[in-house]
Parts: structure tokens; sequence; C-alpha cells
């Protein structure tokens, strides 16, 4: 036992921390921000890691130019990020809908804190329809991965990088509060994902080839018709491809309890509990929430009997479970406004009395 | 032998169209910037940030890669590739309600931070694309379609003068005003547009060049007219000059 201690890889670490030198060791070459309680020690790692590296820092005068200058170091074909929170994720909207007209592998850490105007600094679940849905202008797709664990909070930091680059989209990263400031351990490793070569798009200045432009400036109709068309084929394609979920249980469940992030911790308890008192519940975790698993939940409603969604918010997740569901079957929600999860006891209580 | 005296830069494409109203000075700044790019040999190595209005054009262009940023946000755009690629030279072309109104903390900082960036601002007192309202430069007693009496201080506040404020950050290497309504002008324009790259290149920091234009379109006015606008309203108020120049005094030097 000792011995395995010894040789352990882990070392006990902050959300916030993991997510940041995570990102380092995804070989992220830019990192631009401006200061945000529950998310501020990913900034104060960058701000001196960074510099020590050699790689790209600044201090953003606000979240708008953060966001910007991720645009503008990703355009070149490096891998970079801004991290952020809620109120302030708000400001990044209109960068987001450009990053994606643009195409571009833009990397945003989302930390959720209770909302809506300031709120305050809690955890929260309330920027689900925020990442999910958007709220920039036109029709795009944010790629969204939720970690429900420090350790999922450094391997879908290395994920989030990779899928940007690989389908040139923006993609969030969506921790709360919770995650950012809790410690668990967590072990690091080389980044998994294969490099991307960005050089057949990427600004590098208009050496022995024609000049590029990126831009969304589409002035004629047609021509933004058939942009749009193709942009909904790559998501499309993933959609079919990088679906990702959690199951337990869900095989022979009555009912199924839904939920993402840091709030599903104490539903797998609380569906462990229910099992205990001979009530048939089932776990199921959306890791990506776009792509949603609307397929998987489709398949599962036609044998179960009710889903229950359980969120730290007023109810967002739970519209993308009963769009997949289709009324095949009631789905319920369980929620909190905003603050630390339900505990699993208040979570089968309010089950018990659903049923 | 016939000597060829004139020529397209290789810095601006050759079969595109100039899509700039009749008489506006945009086409004379992109055709400026194209050979300041060329005579420096930098063309291949520079990346644009283009912005938003009229100025957006300018990658239509000029024949260097370009990155598209959103309203006020080019100055943020070209920190971040500068930030990414160093070796790379990185400029913006903005209008003044781009530069100076909703981009106003973007340009600034960037001056404040001492980006090595270059950043022209084309002054022509106007919202152009929108069809001529009021902007940040927009002169006292001046018409637009949302002063429609003029702008008058109690509803509207004053005008900004830009090369001063951008002179006024410790990070600036070079900020000048210039106009292009005579050949004479013209061409120190050009050579102020040089100057705001070569501190660039020598990586000195933020270089700046302001430059009055025309808009005779929505000014009403016929390219002439509008020039004679530049010369006898905005000159006065906007005045011409460079205001701030570290190559040519100690701080240069100590360098």
């Amino acid at each position: 036992m000792a011995t395995e201690c010894l040789t352990n890889k882990k070392i006990l670490t902050k959300g916030n921390y993991a997510i940041a030198q995570a990102a380092i060791q995804a070989g992220c070459q830019c990192y631009f921000g401006y200061p945000i309680t529950p998310q501020s020690e990913i900034g104060e790692f960058m701000s001196g890691k960074m510099q020590e590296l050699k790689r790209g820092y600044v201090s953003a005068e606000s979240e708008l130019a953060a966001i910007n200058m991720v645009i503008g170091a990703v355009s070149t074909g490096v891998k970079a990020m801004t991290s952020s929170s809620s109120c302030a994720v708000s400001l990044m909207q209109e960068a987001l809908s450009y990053a994606t007209a643009d195409e571009l592998p833009v990397v945003l850490v989302s930390v959720m804190r209770g909302g809506p105007g300031l709120g305050n600094i809690y955890p929260s679940q309330g920027d689900y329809f925020q990442a999910t849905k958007g709220g920039g202008n036109g029709d795009y797709n944010l790629i969204v991965l939720a970690p429900s664990t420090v350790q999922e909070c450094v391997d879908l930091t290395y994920k989030a990088f990779y899928l940007a680059q690989k389908y040139r989209n923006p993609t969030v990263l969506l921790a709360d509060g919770l995650l950012g400031q809790m410690m668990e351990p967590v072990e690091f490793y080389d980044y998994p994902y294969p490099e991307i070569d960005t050089s057949n798009w990427a600004l590098t200045g208009a050496k022995n080839r024609e000049a590029r432009i990126i831009r969304s400036y589409a002035p004629l109709a047609d021509d933004r018709c058939v942009f749009l068309e193709k942009l909904f084929q790559k998501y499309k394609t993933i959609e079919e491809n990088e679906v990702v979920y959690e199951e337990i249980n869900t095989t022979d469940a009555d009912i199924i309890l839904v939920s993402f992030g840091s709030t599903s911790r104490n539903v797998k308890t609380a569906m462990k509990k229910l099992r205990q008192k001979g009530i048939k519940a089932g776990f199921f975790r959306p890791v990506t929430l776009y792509p949603f698993p609307s397929k998987k939940l489709q398949e599962l409603a036609q044998k179960v009997k009710k889903f229950i969604t359980v969120e730290v918010n007023m109810g967002q997740m739970v519209n993308d479970v009963r769009l997949a569901v289709n009324g095949v079957c009631p789905v319920e929600l369980i929620h909190k406004g905003v603050g630390a999860p339900p505990s699993a006891d208040a979570i089968v209580s309010k089950i018990e009395e659903l049923l | 032998m016939a000597t060829q005296v004139f020529k397209l830069p290789e810095s601006l494409k050759g079969d595109v169209k100039y899509s700039f109203c009749p008489g506006c000075d945009h086409g004379v700044a992109v055709r400026l910037i194209a050979e300041v790019l060329d005579e420096l040999g930098i063309r291949e190595n520079t990346i644009l940030a283009a912005s938003i209005g009229c100025s957006v054009t300018a990658y239509d262009f000029l024949n260097v890669d370009s990155l598209e940023a959103p309203h006020g946000r080019a100055l943020a755009e070209a920190t971040g590739i500068k930030r990414a690629r160093p070796d790379k030279i990185v400029f913006t072309y903005q209008g003044d309600g781009d530069f100076a109104s909703i981009g106003l903390a973007e340009s600034m900082h960037s001056a404040l931070r001492g980006e090595n960036l270059t950043a022209i601002c084309i002054n022509n007192t106007t919202y152009g694309m929108t069809g001529g309202q009021l902007g940040p430069t927009t002169l006292l007693g001046q018409i637009t379609t949302t002063s429609p009496t003029g702008r008058n201080v109690d509803y509207y506040g004053y005008p900004i003068k830009i090369a001063e404020h951008i002179a006024l950050c410790d990070g600036t290497a070079f900020s000048a005003r210039v106009s292009l309504d005579t050949v004479a002008n013209i061409r120190k324009a050009k050579q102020a547009i040089k100057k705001a790259f070569e501190v660039q290149i020598k990586g000195i920091g933020f270089g700046f060049v302001e430059i009055l234009s025309t808009c005779p379109t929505n000014w009403k006015m016929s390219p002439q007219k509008a020039h004679e606008r530049v010369r006898n309203e905005m000159m006065p108020v906007f005045k011409p000059g460079i205001y701030k120049d570290v190559t040519t005094n100690e701080i240069e030097m100590l360098k």
C-alpha cells in the first residue's frame, strides 16, 4: 500500500488549478483573461506559468477584449483560451457567434456562478442555456463539455482543445463554482490527442500562397445559405461522433435520474439509495451538453416509466430531455435555484413525493 | 527605353474593384498602406485585423492575410495575433467609430500595453456605412442623421481628439494625425504610416496614425468640396501633426 502511495501520480488540487495545468499540458500557447470569482485562480495560475514558459499572456481590459484576443491567437493556428464566469461570459457571446462563423477553435472555460445579473458567487448551473443555446446572434452551436469531478476538469480540458481544433468550432468547458473551488486528487498525463494540422487555413502571412481572409461578413443571402448548410453539416457530424454520456443501472430502470456536472454526483448517490429502497432507479449523465445525447434518451424512453432531471437552476436541461423524449413518457424536474447541489437524501425524498 | 514609373503595389490585389464611394479617401489610404508594405518588404509576413464599417472592405483590396474582428475589437484580435506570433507584422485598419467609440477601451489599452502593433484610423466625422450618423469625432455644429440640427454640447458632448489621446499613453511609440486633402499631405501621410510600421518592426511600441478623410456621400458634397471641408472645418479642430515619436528623442536613445 505504502509503495502504491509513493508511486501514485495523483496530486491534490483545486478544479481551477487543474483546468489551468491541463491547458498548459494541452499546449495552450496563449491565455487572455479578466478576473471574476469563482474562476480567478485560472488567470492567476496562468499569469505566472505562461510567462515562465515564454508563452502568451495578457491581463485583458475586459472580457470582450479577452475573448477577441483568443480569436486573434487561434486564427494563427495555435491553441489559446480564456476563462470566465456567468455574467462575464455574457459579454463574450458576440465573439462566440463570430468564432463559429469564422470557424475558429476558441476554447472558453465557463465556471458558472449564480445569476441572473451579478447574482452571487455560489455554484450554479444557470448557464446551461447560455452555453448550449447561446446568447450570440444567428444559427450556431458551441461544443459544450460538462465535467463532474476535478479529474474530469483535466480530462475534458484536454478534450476541449482537441475538439475545438478538430471541428474548428468554439468549445466550452462548462464547470461551476463548486468544481472550480473544490480540491480532489487528480492525475495529469500527456495530452492524449493527435495534434491537428492548421496549416491549410491559419493566418501566417501570405507567403508563397494566396492571401487568406477569415471573415463572417456575407453580403449576399444565397452565399450565407450555402455557408449555413455547410456549418450545420459539420454539426451533424459532431452529433453523430462526439456524444458522451455516463449511464448506470438504466437497463432495468423504472425511473431514470438525469443530471450533469457537479450536481450529478449527489444524484448518483440518490440513485443508489433508491435502489436500496427497492425502487428501480437509473442514472444518466450527459458529459457533452452539445452534442446532447438525445438519441440515447429516446431509446431509454421506450422502456422507462419516467425521467427526472435534477439541476441547480430553474429547469434548463429538462427542456432538452423533454425534446429528446418527445412525449413518450413524463419528464419531471427537481431543482434548486442556486448554491450547493441538493443532498442525496433531499433528492431521494423529493423523488418519493413524485412517485 | 521605357521605364515603368507607376504600378499597382504587390500588396494590393489586382483583380478587384474598389467598392468605396467616388471621392472617398479610404481608397487613397488603403493604397498608401499597400505602398508602405511593399517598400518595407513585409507583405508576406503581415496580418491585418480588419474592423467593422466601410473600413472592413480593406481585406478585399489588401493582398495580406486578414482576420475580421467584431465592431471595436480589432486591436484585441491584433493583440491575440501578435502574442501568438510575435514575429508577424500585425496592423488594424479602423474607422473613428470603431477605434474611438465602441473600441476605445481596446485602443487605449493596446497603446498602454505598448503592443507592438500598428493601428490606422480613418476619421471622417461620421458613421459612413450605416448612412451618416453622429460619431465620436463629429464636429460641433455638424449635421448628421442623428444630429439633425447639428451637434450641440447639451445632447452630444464633444468630439474626441484621438491622436492626442493615444500620444498620452506611455506604450505609444508613434502617434500622428495626417490628412489626404492635397498631394503634399498625402506624401506626409505615407511617411507617417511608414513610421507607424517601422516602430512595430523595431519592437519599440504602439504605432498609430489618424487619417482625416472625406465621406462625400454622407456629407452630401462633391469630392472637391469634401476636401475643402477637411481643410477648413476639420483641420482647425483636428490639427495634423506628430504628437509622439520616441525615435526622435532621448527615450529611443536610452533603449
